[in-house]
């Protein structure tokens, strides 16, 4: 058995391809991790511009009710092995009382030049699941084919061994010289990302990196044997080599961008959108009359909710509404910075009101999210999540989304931040609620005294844990080994059964 | 030679990978044309339906000619192609729409002016779908054709060599020139067929649907896209016979082939862009209100120092008019600014990614689809030369009336009659394929020369080649 695999293992070692192999895949590997280190390091300054220009933005702000919170994502450090959605979707979201955030209220902070888009970029795990898969078939085609063509097939197994022991002796040196370009490409752009001064790592973070590895490991085994097979199942070189490079563009090139294409959106979603859309209106039209009916019930006649009151400063009254993502808030602040004297008698009124409104306002905000919620999930989500079943298909697919799961740029990693967005209005909430915010005056007022926005905790967004992230990988990486295991025992049993 | 070529048509035509190729084409081609014709009846219904409210809007705001002038012509959409089928080139990506800004008080009780502005996020930010490339022409033209290419030529020499064929062809009294250009010309046609039965079923598709109409100006576009992806394949199947002829093993042949491929249609469009984008910073969005937050105070230093001292006030009116022009001047100039330097990057990028066959392959699609990049820099001229049209417009028409003062900039200078809705110049976004052919001559040039490279380096390496 040893000495089968070392046979083999040297046969390949003294190949052209696997020089080949192991030139082009550090070639790639480096310049593309230099670039991507580059582009990261460039969002995070971006990120650390945003973080301080809204912190100032807030300091700023005198009245509780005109204070906006920004809360920003940082980059993923570890979106330069698979950059996923952490590019691409919105990384900056208000936190408002009045309004939950989602990601289909977010913006992009940050000041790339969006036309640099037009140019695809390309992640290492992109690299990896084209090049390297193209790399393990060409590793492939011959392995049987070709000794059965040279007739050396014939030679080997009048020796007493097993048929099962040559194709795994075959299977682990073509995958140990897989390995040798995979492993040393990796080496050098992790020696990159270390060395570089603006990229902290956890611990957490290199067990992500070996989670990836050994998805790419399992990936790469597929398209291996998916090569034997194929050449288990031709006779001539050639054709097995044709057929491989068929198998692989299929598959890499045609498959994923052919499915997506092809499935189109139900047209269902549109009315549904609009169904919800008219829900989430009546809540706030039932707002509308809460209020109207608190004014006329209040001490002070007339139904003006500025109470008469003369003042000097900033307000914004504002109704925010986009049918297509149920979007839908008010947003009402003042910025008085002087009050007239003879309305000073109207001030708690005023204050009153507020104290109703404000809790009024953050419960429909509430009532309305609980209704965009699952809205936002079957018109939004759940194309996506069939999209990315469908891409499964293939084990590109598989790959991919494993991989994302690992380094926590997928779609579940991105949405963790928009959770915890949502914590941290609550948060912020309660930081109101303590300092009895709604009721006072510096709600809307910064006459006497200023509001205080320095015991309000900061945001901080923490990346969730490795045991989530592997969670999330584990069904996909399942899938990729269900697929090595069945593959293996079909190509075992062609060739158990085929004749020299 | 014809007698080479037809030898090399019939191995191809029943072999696996003909059978294969054909499959694929048609698949690909197929799904192309289902896709557009699903997206391109909403796409043009958007824009239309997006270009009716812009031209509402103006109606509203037609009512003086002061408020036509301070809030501007409205949006301004770019016009979807109709050949958009043949290259994606990008346009997600791309802001279909050029707005303007006014500011509804800037302070002294002025109102800002109309002027440029250019959208600084990509559209898609809430876009949860895997992103893939499209199947769109130049995807297929660019990658798989170019990967058939390859297949159908690596062996092409070192597999006869191999067999010993190659030595009882050349034992015929034939230059060895025929039998190079003989294979070449075999495997074009017999890629040749496939592709041109795909394209014709996609077109076929596509031209009896009801939904969208081509005019004949399309057909001669796609005229020219086809003959650019037979130049192209062309191309790939001299690098093919050239490597074919260079190497010895048929394997080793496709092995280099692959990584050929692999480095210039997979890598240098991505990664060379990227590293030359590196090179330049263009002024980045902060920098941007930066910027125009310090003309605008500057601006404002000038207003208040005017105004300390005692003026007259038929003067007063002059200066504010001018004021306030000369504020959305300043900032319209800013954001050209702004986004000339972003221009410029993408531009370095894109000559540095011309360097790869497919680059160029797929600028030239783009081109005369009227999509992506060169056109999006055509729908920015042109907002700007409506611009220019539209402030003519309000000068003339200011200038045609005997009541105003012609003090354009502030509501007492102007002229405050209605205006007719239909007199106001429309944006109208138009692409001409002339304009295109001269900026895709040089590609053009670029992609010929390549291939008359490849295929005399072909040559030289066979004339000299031992068999």
């Amino acid at each position: 058995m040893l000495t089968l695999i070392r046979r083999e293992l040297l046969d390949n070692l003294m190949t052209f391809r696997f020089a080949a192999a192991v030139f082009i895949m550090l070639l790639l590997v480096v310049s593309n991790t230099v670039v991507l280190i580059k582009d990261y390091e460039r969002r995070l300054a971006d990120y650390n511009t945003a973080v301080k220009t809204h912190h100032q933005q807030l300091q700023e702000k005198k009245t509780y009710s005109a204070g906006r919170l920004h809360v920003d994502r940082p980059p993923n450090p570890l979106s330069i092995f698979n950059i996923g959605m952490d590019k691409q979707l919105g990384n900056q979201v208000e936190v408002y009382f009045g309004f939950v955030p989602t990601l289909w209220d977010a913006k992009m902070h940050g000041s790339d030049n969006p036309i640099m888009n037009i140019f695809s970029s390309i992640d290492i795990a992109f690299i990896f699941k084209v090049v390297l898969s193209l790399l393990a078939l060409i590793f492939a085609y011959d392995t049987l084919a070709g000794e059965r063509e040279q007739g050396t097939l014939r030679l080997v197994l009048t020796h007493p061994v097993r048929r099962g022991h040559i194709l795994f002796a075959k299977y682990m040196s073509a995958m140990v010289c897989l390995l040798v370009p995979l492993l040393m490409s990796v080496l050098l752009a992790v020696i990159l990302l270390t060395t570089s001064t603006s990229i902290s790592l956890s611990t957490d973070d290199f067990l992500r990196m070996a989670g990836f590895i050994l998805t790419t490991i399992v990936y790469l085994s597929v398209f291996y044997l998916i090569g034997m097979l194929i050449s288990a199942l031709t006779r001539r070189t050639g054709t097995a080599l044709m057929l491989s490079m068929f198998v692989w563009g299929f598959w890499v090139l045609i498959y994923p961008n052919m499915i997506l294409a092809s499935i189109l959106p139900q047209p269902t979603v549109e009315a549904r959108a609009s169904s919800t859309f008219n829900q989430i209106e009546q809540l706030w039209e039932e707002f509308e009359r809460e209020q109207e009916q608190y004014l006329k019930n209040d001490a002070v006649p007339g139904e003006d909710p500025g109470f008469g009151i003369g003042w000097v400063g900033g307000s914004m009254n504002r109704l925010n509404k986009d049918a297509a993502t149920l979007q839908y808030y008010y947003k009402k602040g003042f910025n008085i910075t002087e009050i007239d004297e003879r309305s000073e008698p109207q001030m708690p009124h005023i204050q009153n009101y507020y104290q109703f409104l404000v809790p009024l306002t953050i419960d429909i905000a509430d009532r309305t999210w609980r209704i965009r919620k699952p809205a936002l999930e079957k018109i939004y989500v759940r194309p996506a999540l069939i999209d990315r079943i469908l891409l499964k298909v293939s084990p590109i697919g598989m790959y991919d989304t494993a991989t994302q799961a690992w380094v926590g740029t997928d779609l579940l990693g991105i949405q963790d931040f928009f959770s915890a967005a949502r914590q941290y209005r609550k948060t912020v909430i309660d930081f109101f609620y303590d300092k009895n915010a709604f009721a006072s005056r510096q709600w809307i007022a910064a006459d006497k005294g200023a509001a205080d926005w320095s015991t309000l905790p900061q945001f901080s967004f923490q990346r969730s844990g490795i045991r989530i992230n592997a969670t999330r990988a584990l069904p996909d990486i399942f899938l990729l080994l269900m697929t090595n295991i069945v593959l293996f025992i079909i190509i075992f049993l062609i060739f158990i059964k085929t004749e020299v | 030679m014809w007698h080479i070529a037809k030898r090399e048509l019939y191995d191809n035509l029943n072999s696996l990978r003909f059978a294969l190729a054909t499959v694929l084409l048609l698949g690909l081609m197929l799904t192309n044309a289902a896709v557009y014709l699903h997206e391109q009846p909403k796409r043009t219904q958007k824009y239309n339906a997006a270009v009716t409210e812009s031209v509402n809007d103006l109606t509203v705001r037609a009512d003086s000619l002061y408020t036509l002038a301070r809030e501007g012509p409205g949006l301004l959409y770019k016009k979807p192609s109709s050949l958009r089928f043949c290259a994606e080139g990008g346009e997600p990506f791309l802001p279909n729409v050029v707005g303007g800004a006014f500011l509804w008080s800037i302070s002294g009780g002025l109102k800002g002016f109309w002027r440029l502005n250019y959208p600084s996020t990509t559209p898609n930010l809430t876009d949860i779908r895997p992103n893939v490339t499209k199947v769109d022409w130049a995807f297929i033209i660019g990658y798989v054709l170019s990967l058939i290419a390859i297949l159908f030529t690596f062996d092409a020499i070192s597999g006869e060599r191999e067999l010993g064929t190659l030595r009882l062809m050349l034992a015929n009294p034939m230059p060895r020139y025929t039998i190079l250009i003989g294979k070449f010309l075999g495997a074009l046609i017999s890629i040749g067929i496939p592709l041109t039965l795909a394209v014709l079923m996609n077109l076929l598709l596509i031209s009896t649907s009801s939904a969208v109409q081509l005019g004949p100006d399309a057909w001669e576009r796609l005229g020219i896209i086809f003959f650019i992806a037979i130049l192209y394949t062309g191309l790939f199947l001299a690098l093919g016979l050239l490597v074919s002829t260079c190497v010895s093993r048929s394997a080793v042949s496709l092995v280099i082939l692959l990584l050929i491929w692999v480095t210039f249609v997979v890598f240098v469009p991505s990664t060379l862009a990227s590293i030359a984008g590196g090179f330049s910073s263009p002024m980045s969005t902060d920098e941007l209100w930066q910027r125009r937050g310090e003309l605008y105070a500057k601006r404002w230093e000038r207003y208040d120092a005017y105004f300390a001292e005692r003026v007259e006030r038929s003067k007063e009116i002059q200066f504010k008019g001018e004021h306030v022009i000369a504020e959305a001047e300043e900032q319209e100039r800013v954001n050209e600014e702004h986004l000339a330097q972003q221009i410029d990057q993408v531009k370095f990028a894109r000559r540095t990614t011309q360097i790869s066959p497919i680059a160029i392959a797929q600028h030239l699609i783009e081109s005369f689809a009227g999509t992506g990049f060169e056109r999006h820099l055509q729908f920015l001229e042109n907002t700007r030369t409506h611009a220019r049209q539209f402030r003519k417009f309000i000068a003339d028409t200011d200038s045609g009336d005997p009541e105003s003062s012609h003090i354009i900039g502030i509501r007492q200078g102007m002229s405050e009659k209605p205006v007719s809705p239909a007199a106001v110049p429309k944006f109208e976004d138009t692409l001409n394929l002339n304009q295109d052919f001269n900026a895709a001559m040089m590609d053009l040039l670029l992609l010929v020369l390549l291939f008359v490279v490849l295929l005399s380096g072909a040559y030289l390496a066979f004339v000299r080649v031992e068999v």
